[in-house]
């Protein structure tokens, strides 16, 4: 067999220079955010039992998760979410803590991708996950935190867009179908397929249900779309609940001055059994995939032992790079500075060297013989200031 | 704002595209007349068009890179992904179907069967609703040809008219799924330039009716 050791795996890659620079640059943004907020920071293994991200049927697909065995045969995953550690840490060492409790993340999340499809197999994410309190405050807490996420980020053409679960949970739960088609007519609405979903929807015994889920993807938009969908859920007192509340919600976010930056879909269905309510992505311009998401999760830690309510978002840090990195040509920062120690001055000069960064200039330390091969070097390199250190410092230009 | 992109299946799909748009009243001098050109522009519409295989129009509106794709809805169903299909343009009609040599009986003994086909997704999800375990064999080229070398017992593909089985002694043994072309749309495009993509949208369905 062929030896691998020259490639990195499908999906990975190595992180250089400006481009690690410029992540870090988003991620302290983010972590400020964050902090400012009171949120604190937990960082969980990068390898669990598999059994943490497979509890429920809250789980995330087995498939797509990296496994390994450990020495007593079982399961291990490679960490494929925050939230359900986070749960996890929730039920057991933080079992004590005082509710609300605020907390953020920044790591590296994993899954199988399809092949050939140029997809990342390890993602950077930073989210945060606000637990124990179910009020619209906590809702609205959330939802302002991940705008100014990324506003933060000197982001303008974003958007916010916000829906919630509970309206094709409780009409779908009105159907008197078996749970395959409620999947189905599930990812046809994700989807926003309009001909297959009318074509199921036609076969179904509840007319008026029906003739409301036919509509849910078309949806979305602005305020607009409060009235539409009132109209048309007018009979049903569960949902004008939801709405209202929504709207509540919007109208409120409009105080921001951000009208336009925020839209309501009320087809936003994905992960309708891990869901309880109120559902949002963030898009940047540009971008063809979504650069944040999240939700109100009411029931994923009772399945880990503890009834609290959460809701949290998580930002996908590398996306955010490709959508505000526009220049795909990855430099390298050239120190200002090459300090070179003429013999038995070393310690003064690597002292210099540190004061320099003290005055925030990068400088590099020359490990050449003499003074004209440094000159050299520091040509080569495109350095183009020399501080030579013996009694004195003496600075030259080259 | 940048023009909205939309990426169409080159070949069958193309001319059918280009009739409909003709019918939107758009001028598709360039698209008639497109040389070795492969980004092209309707004037007065700030729309670009994109010629692309079949699979990359999918690929292209995936990334965002395209905003509106016209493609199969066998590619679909063989390519999966993440977008909105939202509507069926009604034209290249045809269906999957599962064939084999004419007079044999397909579901018959306890061997297991070997299917040719270009399509092994669609194969898999077909006889996986069956609960039935076969071998998929991926061809590139005349699939009718596996069945007749003996290589498969039966094949998976599209059917049009079923001339190509018949004058080779094959026939249909069952339908798999009715195909046609679709409108797709990337999910952020779509929430992005709302009112553009439902005001085309809108247009496409009133010449469709």
């Amino acid at each position: 067999m062929s030896k691998n050791y020259l490639i990195t795996p499908e999906g990975t890659k190595d992180y250089l220079f400006d481009e690690l620079r410029i992540r870090k640059k988003i991620e302290y943004k983010l972590r400020d955010t964050f902090e400012f907020r009171g949120y604190n920071q937990v960082v969980t293994p990068c390898l669990e039992f598999l059994d943490v991200f497979n509890m429920s049927e809250k789980g995330m697909p087995i498939e797509k998760m990296y496994k390994m065995i450990d020495s007593k045969g079982r399961l291990m995953a490679l960490r494929t979410d925050t939230t359900m550690p986070i749960a996890r840490l929730c039920a057991t060492r933080l079992k004590n803590e005082k509710m609300p409790l605020r907390l953020y993340y920044n790591q590296n999340v994993y899954s199988i991708n399809q092949s050939l499809k140029g997809r990342s197999d390890e993602v950077l994410q930073s989210g945060i996950e606000l637990i124990g309190d179910s009020t619209d405050k906590a809702d609205i807490e959330v939802l302002v935190t991940a705008i100014k996420c990324l506003q933060n980020l000197d982001i303008d053409n974003f958007r916010l867009e916000i829906g919630h679960i509970g309206i094709f949970n409780n009409l779908v739960k009105l159907l008197n179908i078996s749970k395959e088609e409620k999947e189905n007519i599930r990812q046809l609405i994700e989807n926003k397929n309009y001909p297959a979903l009318n074509d199921i929807l036609d076969q179904v015994e509840e007319k008026e249900v029906a003739n409301i889920i036919k509509m849910l993807p078309r949806l979305f938009g602005e305020k607009e779309i409060f009235d539409k969908a009132k109209l048309l859920m007018q009979n049903n007192s569960d949902l004008i609940k939801i709405l209202d509340y929504l709207e509540k919600l919007y109208s409120i976010l409009s105080e921001l001055n951000l009208s336009k930056k925020i839209i309501v879909d009320l087809g936003i269905v994905n992960r309708a059994e891990y869901y309880t309510g109120i559902v949002f992505k963030g898009y940047i311009e540009g971008f063809g995939e979504e650069v944040l998401s999240g939700g109100r999760y009411d029931n994923l830690l009772k399945d880990f032992g503890r009834d609290l309510t959460a809701i949290g978002f998580a930002v996908n840090i590398d996306a955010i790079f490709n959508a505000v990195v526009k220049v795909k040509n990855i430099s390298k920062t050239i120190p200002q500075v090459m300090v070179f120690a003429e013999k038995g001055y070393e310690i003064k000069a690597l002292e210099h060297l540190d004061k320099l960064a003290q005055l925030k200039i990068i400088a590099e330390y020359s490990l050449k013989d003499g003074l004209e091969e440094t000159m050299n070097f520091a040509k080569e390199k495109g350095i183009g200031r020399i501080d030579i250190v013996n009694e004195n410092i003496n600075t030259i230009e080259i | 704002m940048r023009p909205i992109r939309i990426a169409l299946t080159k070949g069958r799909l193309e001319k059918d595209t280009i009739k409909l748009f003709e019918k939107l009243g758009f001028d598709c001098e360039q698209l008639h007349n497109k040389g070795r050109k492969l980004i092209l522009s309707i004037p007065n519409e700030n729309i670009e068009i994109v010629l692309a295989k079949a699979a990359d129009v999918i690929t292209y509106v995936e990334y965002g890179v395209c905003d509106l794709g016209v493609v199969g809805k066998d590619t679909i169903l063989e390519c999966g992904g993440s977008f909105f299909e939202i509507l069926d343009l009604g034209f290249g009609k045809c269906r999957f179907a599962l064939a084999g040599k004419k007079g044999a009986d397909f579901y018959s003994g306890y061997n297991e069967k070997i299917i040719a086909t270009k399509y092994p997704n669609v194969t898999r999800a077909f006889f996986d609703k069956k609960g039935m375990d076969i071998k998929v064999v991926k061809i590139e080229g005349s699939v009718e040809l596996a069945p007749l070398l003996e290589l498969s017992d039966a094949i998976v593909d599209i059917v049009e008219t079923g001339s190509t089985l018949k004058e080779n002694g094959l026939e249909v043994y069952e339908d798999v799924v009715n195909v046609s072309a679709r409108l797709i749309v990337n999910n952020v495009s779509l929430k992005m330039y709302q009112d553009k993509i439902e005001n085309l949208v809108k247009q496409i369905e009133s010449v469709l009716n």
